[in-house]
């Protein structure tokens, strides 16, 4: 079916599916099919916050201290966090909006994608402060096979998705052969794909930020690079967030409260669900070991944080029917929850070390000789 | 808001019976005898202390915003009304 950015027929949207019903007409909220998207936009909104707001200055000396090994561990999952926020800022947008059917979800999407631009741009407020030219940082992200091997098996889903429906909006159902080959396209085909394809981004969100999440707040921890452990707070509260979103969608698919028809696929794809989560736990495994290839850091190890990540896949995978397959029962690292409360993310400019804040205010630093002039 | 009613009871599968404390969430009362939940943002948003709630009724005074099934409640925003027995994750 051709997308058309305003449909004109006068569609309840009370009674579409979430997906693959009619285009999105009116951008209403006074009513919601699935009121819990419009929650979720307010609360997102809510968390507005600006990367220019911390101050990451000291993490530039603090930087300078850390051993060659703590420097790779840190820069090497600030390159791993701008691949996967680079993917996020802009998919939801470009595989979901032109298959959403209900304006509450719609809307979601774009606050969800324009959040994780936020994030993006707080990576290079970050690397700006560290290097002069952070363009060595950036370029290797499309040249590190370690960061490849992760990028190619999270945009797949999503590039399959892009891919058939972009078939479906120009010819439709049907067999099509394009450049010598053959896509068979049907809606049960591009529903599953839909359904696979949400499964990676919860996983994406679930897990695969909490490798380096836990290094940045073994950092914090020591008191060492705390601008940057600032932001990564205000990051993970909105990832959060983020997967709750997705934990919501397909819950309400698997429990025949939107599309009957995908209650039918997701009990028909649990396994590769299930395959998509394990998957990406192993390679947060892999990236631990490549993280600590070239030597440990204070607080932390291979072993804990692959123990973490066992215990942080059993909760998101039973959260969405998945069962907990790894036998961990308690937290490894008790003092990430410190980190991941949100209680404990400042926000209040007056709270938070905001230079703009501060400018023609107070200067806290005084020295001797700002007394040089002083007589009495 | 019944919170504030003392002397409600939370039986804690496979660890021991608590009394609800008035005026604190269902987590902070569990936390104040040392059994650990798993907890992120002691908000409603999050669903990391998403819990089985095996007898009895909670309340929250403000909507909780993550995905939890029918038998399943978030202690770091409701409180209970009655005695309840639950089981931690």
């Amino acid at each position: 079916m051709k997308y058309t950015t305003f449909n004109q027929i006068n569609n309840n949207p009370l009674t579409e599916p979430m997906f693959f019903g009619n285009p999105v007409n009116v951008a209403r909220y006074d009513q919601q099919k699935h009121q819990i998207f419009e929650k979720l936009i307010e609360k997102q909104i809510s968390f507005f916050w600006r990367p220019e707001e911390v101050d990451v200055s000291k993490d530039r000396v603090d930087f300078q201290k850390l051993s060659e090994s703590e420097k790779h561990i840190f820069i090497s999952n600030l390159k791993y966090q701008t691949l996967l926020d680079s993917i996020q800022g802009r998919s939801p947008n470009i595989a979901f909006l032109p298959i959403i059917s209900i304006p509450e979800l719609e809307t979601w999407v774009e606050t969800w994608s324009f959040f994780e631009t936020i994030h993006s741009r707080s990576y290079t407020h970050i690397l700006r402060n560290l290097f002069g030219d952070p363009s060595s940082i950036f370029n290797d992200i499309v040249e590190n096979q370690e960061i490849k091997k992760r990028a190619s098996d999270i945009s797949k889903y999503y590039d399959d998705l892009i891919f058939a429906t972009q078939l479906w909006q120009t010819l439709g159902e049907g067999s099509h052969t394009i450049n010598g080959v053959t896509h068979i396209i049907s809606m049960r085909e591009l529903k599953k794909k839909l359904y696979l394809c949400m499964n990676s981004v919860n996983a994406l969100e679930a897990i695969r930020f909490y490798v380096s999440f836990a290094c940045t707040f073994a950092f914090a921890e020591r008191e060492l690079m705390e601008g940057n452990s600032k932001i990564i707070r205000l990051i993970a509260r909105d990832e959060n967030l983020h997967l709750t979103s997705t934990q919501h969608i397909i819950n309400l698919w698997a429990k025949g409260k939107d599309d009957p028809e995908m209650a039918e696929i997701a009990e028909e794809c649990k396994e590769e669900a299930t395959q998509i989560f394990l998957n990406a736990v192993q390679q947060e495994k892999e990236w631990a070991a490549y993280l600590f290839q070239q030597g440990s850091m204070i607080g932390l190890n291979k072993e804990i944080l692959c123990q973490y990540v066992e215990f942080i896949a059993n909760h998101r995978m039973s959260a969405i029917g998945l069962g907990q397959p790894f036998d961990i029962k308690s937290n490894p690292l008790p003092w990430m929850n410190n980190y991941l409360n949100s209680d404990n993310v400042q926000v209040a400019p007056q709270e938070s070390e905001i230079s703009s804040y501060l400018v023609g205010q107070i200067d806290s630093e005084v020295n001797a000789d700002d007394f040089g002039d002083f007589d009495l | 808001m019944s919170n504030n009613k003392d002397s409600l009871q939370v039986n804690i599968k496979q660890h021991k019976t608590v009394l609800h404390q008035p005026q604190r969430t269902l987590l902070e009362s569990i936390e104040v005898h040392q059994i650990d939940v798993h907890f992120h943002c002691r908000e409603g948003y999050c669903g990391a202390c998403r819990t089985k709630l095996l007898s009895g009724k909670v309340e929250y005074p403000n909507f909780p915003l993550a995905y939890i099934d029918d038998d399943e409640i978030l202690p770091c925003c409701c409180y209970p009304t009655t005695d309840i027995e639950i089981e931690l994750a």
